[in-house]
């Protein structure tokens, strides 16, 4: 049997996590990519079998879209993606060529709201055509006038960080304390 | 306009599309011509025929009841140079229609027998309503339904008749009560508001 | 559609020399219900008794609006439609829907349809139906419509359940149903329309009056659009989304319009009327706030400001589904409204005819703002539940729009003078 202030911290721990990785405020209430497979401007030598995109929400299948386009901007051919909780994936039935391709996606968060943004990577020995150094491709409402670099109207990369940070650091505490109580537990 | 018989026709109750191809048949009504949907021009005055002298009753109804007595409505046309009065009235199926009118006696509107009949002057209107002057149904046999057409004839001073049909309208205005020193025969006192269901 | 009437126009003299109360004049026409001359007489003309009386015909009058004013406008009553289809929507609306008492036959609802279109015939007209209590409250006309619905219940009560068309069948349940039995359903529904308010009411009570004998109040919504002359005619009407809503509508008057709306197949008694589905829509509007404006543009795929679609510029630029932004996505997006909605021949859409609705607080102490989604169309199963399905299955905007209520009626065509809504089904 817990000890009740135990079981009181616990729930506070988690919820903090929580609070932080869903803030409240509307700017970041919003599903944001948090990981890519390939990663952001990524080059490769070996053409990916896959794309694999991470959320900090669930993703409804009904309102995910996941497209991949090439220097030229045609469309990639992929599979529909595959989602899994907050993971979605698409696959290549061909290889890709050697250049640089564009992921674009667009979901929608819990409440609602819509989200869009992109992110490149290049297949094959030649640098990139152009520098790595977009701005982190976050929106949280897409702009009309779409560009390469989508809009930053939304949070930031690092504050997107510095979050996923806070609640690892958050996480490690909750896994010590639950460790701890288990652990006592067995020895009774 | 030679004296007219004063039987009445007898039409048994159809559909209203009937009576209508009658009526329109015998040119009983003559359209006045007017085809606007603007209601501006369909409200102008329409040019004077000569004066034939002619009399009609107009948006004719009569409260729709399951058993009793009931009352029926409408507005007297004379459109003639002399005086009219409707002097009695018969309606298809009912035993007795009587001519009432309305007036104050200590502090309600009672209704009374007008044996005189309802006089509609020489080129006026008579409205027969709700708390005034109507006819009186009585005795029925059976229930006048909402929709129900009801065919009556009034007779005139000039023993010149004039067929009508009235629809039953479901109605609970206007409540009406009896004189009773008038209708001693018929023990019906008190409300006689007959659009109940 | 031509309105067939006689005009007799009396002056209320009478009264004045006989020192009874003075009377409204009434103004008649002939009439399916009214019937009454003299046997073998003269020739009894309308136009005769206009003149041969006082001769002020319109003296007696005494409204206070000049000529030009939107509360004497009438829309015709007679014709091959019923109106209040095609008709301009007007900016009031009640929708009544009726329960058939146990025992109503045909004959008793062939009754009902006598009594309620000569009732519809001179409240459209603007003149007071027989036993009308309130005769001042019906002068002022203000171009209403008055269009009957039957619902399946009707015809199984007047043993023609044969007869309910194939093409309205039932609708079937969405996914994002969330139907309540008080909006939903009914035997017999009465659309009124008006551009005035007490004009609505006035003909609201009239029927349901008329109704008792045959038939209770099974529910009512009452919607509002822009007032008459707060925008231009014939601009297309916001809801409360602020949603320009009706741009892709078939148009009225079009042999487009004609083939999305009016019945030409099945059941002969239909032809040439329609069919009504009828939607309650509640708007999760503190919700919505919570969107940018942006985002409610992409969730609508169109511009809130002139609702151009995202790929163009004007109200009625044609969306292009297949633009692409730079970053590959389809500039009107996958789960937008409008790509869900799309149907691009015009013949297979519905024709919307909404109003908004705005409701006073209820028992639980909420205010309840929405829809009122009318849709006309020919054939349900054909126009009406593919898009619905589409949109239940991936329109964003689900997430703030809830319906509420349903109810599905066959619409009669119209009538000429002398006959009445629904003879050719129940006479």
């Amino acid at each position: 049997m817990l000890a009740s202030p135990r079981r009181l911290l616990a729930t506070v721990i988690t919820a903090t996590v929580l609070a932080v990785l869903l803030p409240a405020t509307p700017a970041a209430a919003h599903n944001q990519l948090i990981n890519t497979v390939p990663e952001r401007d990524a080059v490769l030598q070996d053409p990916p079998a896959e794309v694999v995109l991470e959320f900090v929400e669930r993703l409804d299948p009904k309102f995910t879209t996941i497209v991949v386009t090439d220097a030229g901007r045609q469309t990639v051919a992929t599979s529909s993606p595959e989602i899994s909780g907050s993971r979605g994936v698409v696959r290549f039935p061909e290889p890709l060529a050697p250049g640089t391709y564009t992921v674009a996606y667009r979901v929608v968060s819990l409440d609602g709201h819509p989200v869009q943004g992109s992110f490149r990577f290049t297949v094959g020995g030649d640098t990139p055509a152009v520098a790595a150094s977009d701005e982190p491709a976050e929106t949280a409402a897409p702009d009309a006038s779409a560009t390469d670099n989508d809009t930053t109207s939304g949070v930031s990369g690092t504050t997107i960080a510095v979050s996923v940070g806070l609640a690892a650091v958050v996480l490690a505490l909750v896994v010590g304390v639950l460790l701890r109580r288990r652990s006592r537990s067995e020895q009774r | 306009m030679g004296k007219q018989e004063t039987r009445p026709a007898r039409r048994t109750p159809r559909p209203c599309t009937t009576i209508l191809a009658a009526s329109a048949a015998a040119a009983l009504l003559v359209i006045g011509g007017c085809s606007s949907s603007d209601s501006e021009a369909s409200n102008q005055p329409t040019p004077t025929p000569s004066a034939t002298g002619s009399f009609a009753i107009e948006d004719p109804w009569v409260k729709a009841v399951d058993e009793g007595m009931t009352a029926a409505f409408g507005t007297l046309v004379n459109r003639g140079d002399a005086d009219v009065r409707v002097v009695s009235a018969t309606c298809q199926d009912v035993p007795r229609v009587e001519l009432h009118t309305m007036s104050m006696q200590g502090g309600t509107m009672v209704m009374k027998n007008q044996p005189e009949g309802f006089t509609v002057k020489a080129g006026e209107t008579h409205v027969l309503e709700p708390g005034g002057d109507h006819l009186m149904l009585m005795d029925l046999t059976k229930p006048i339904r909402a929709g129900d057409t009801v065919s009556c004839t009034l007779t005139l001073s000039d023993n010149r008749t004039l067929d009508f049909t009235a629809v039953a309208k479901p109605f609970t205005g206007a409540e009406e009560h009896y004189d009773p020193s008038d209708h001693g025969d018929h023990g019906e006192h008190g409300d006689h508001d007959g659009g109940h269901h | 559609m031509t309105t067939v009437s006689t005009v007799i126009t009396m002056a209320d003299t009478t009264d004045a020399a006989t020192g009874a109360a003075p009377k409204q004049p009434k103004v008649t026409r002939r009439r399916l219900l009214t019937g009454g001359a003299l046997v073998a007489g003269g020739a009894l003309s309308a136009a005769g008794i206009t003149a041969g009386l006082s001769g002020a015909a319109s003296s007696s009058r005494d409204r206070e609006p000049s000529p030009t004013s939107f509360g004497e406008q009438v829309e015709p009553f007679y014709g091959p439609h019923q109106a209040g289809i095609a008709t301009p929507a007007q900016a009031h609306a009640s929708f009544v829907a009726f329960d058939l008492q146990p025992g109503v036959d045909r004959a008793a609802l062939g009754r009902l349809m006598r009594l309620w279109t000569d009732d519809a015939a001179r409240l459209t007209q603007g003149q007071p139906p027989l036993a009308d209590t309130e005769p001042e409250l019906a002068v002022l006309p203000a171009r209403l419509t008055i269009t009957f619905g039957f619902g399946r219940g009707l015809l199984q009560a007047a043993g023609l359940d044969d007869q309910w068309p194939d093409a309205v069948g039932s609708l079937p349940s969405f996914s994002v149903d969330r139907l309540q039995p008080r909006w939903s359903g009914g035997d017999l529904l009465i659309q009124i329309c008006a551009d005035d308010p007490v004009t609505v009411s006035h003909a609201q009570r009239m029927l349901i009056k008329d109704s008792r004998p045959f038939a209770t109040v099974r529910w009512i919504q009452q919607g509002f659009l822009r007032s008459r002359g707060a925008h231009q005619e014939g601009q297309t009407q916001r809801n409360l989304l602020g949603q320009l809503d009706g741009t892709t509508n078939p148009k009225p008057g079009t042999p487009e319009f004609d083939a999305a709306v009016w019945v030409s197949e099945g059941p002969e008694w239909l032809r040439g009327g329609s069919t009504l589905v009828l939607r309650r829509i509640r708007l999760d509007l503190d919700d919505w706030d919570r969107l940018g404006r942006v985002e409610k543009e992409y969730v609508l795929g169109r511009r809130l400001d002139n609702g151009a679609p995202l790929t163009g510029v004007e109200e009625h630029d044609p969306p292009d589904f297949d633009a692409i932004d730079e970053s590959g996505l389809y500039v009107i997006p996958e789960f937008s409204h409008i790509r869900r909605a799309h149907v691009p021949d015009p013949r297979l859409r519905m024709f919307r005819r909404f109003y908004n609705y705005d409701q006073a607080l209820g028992a639980d102490g909420q205010a309840e703002a929405g829809m009122i989604f009318a849709a006309y169309q020919a054939d349900v199963q054909r126009q009406f539940v593919p898009v619905q399905r589409k949109l239940a299955e991936a329109d964003l905007l689900n997430k703030w729009t809830i319906p509420i209520g349903s109810a599905v009626f066959a619409i009669p065509p119209g009538c000429e003078p002398g006959g009445w809504i629904g003879e050719r089904l129940l006479a």
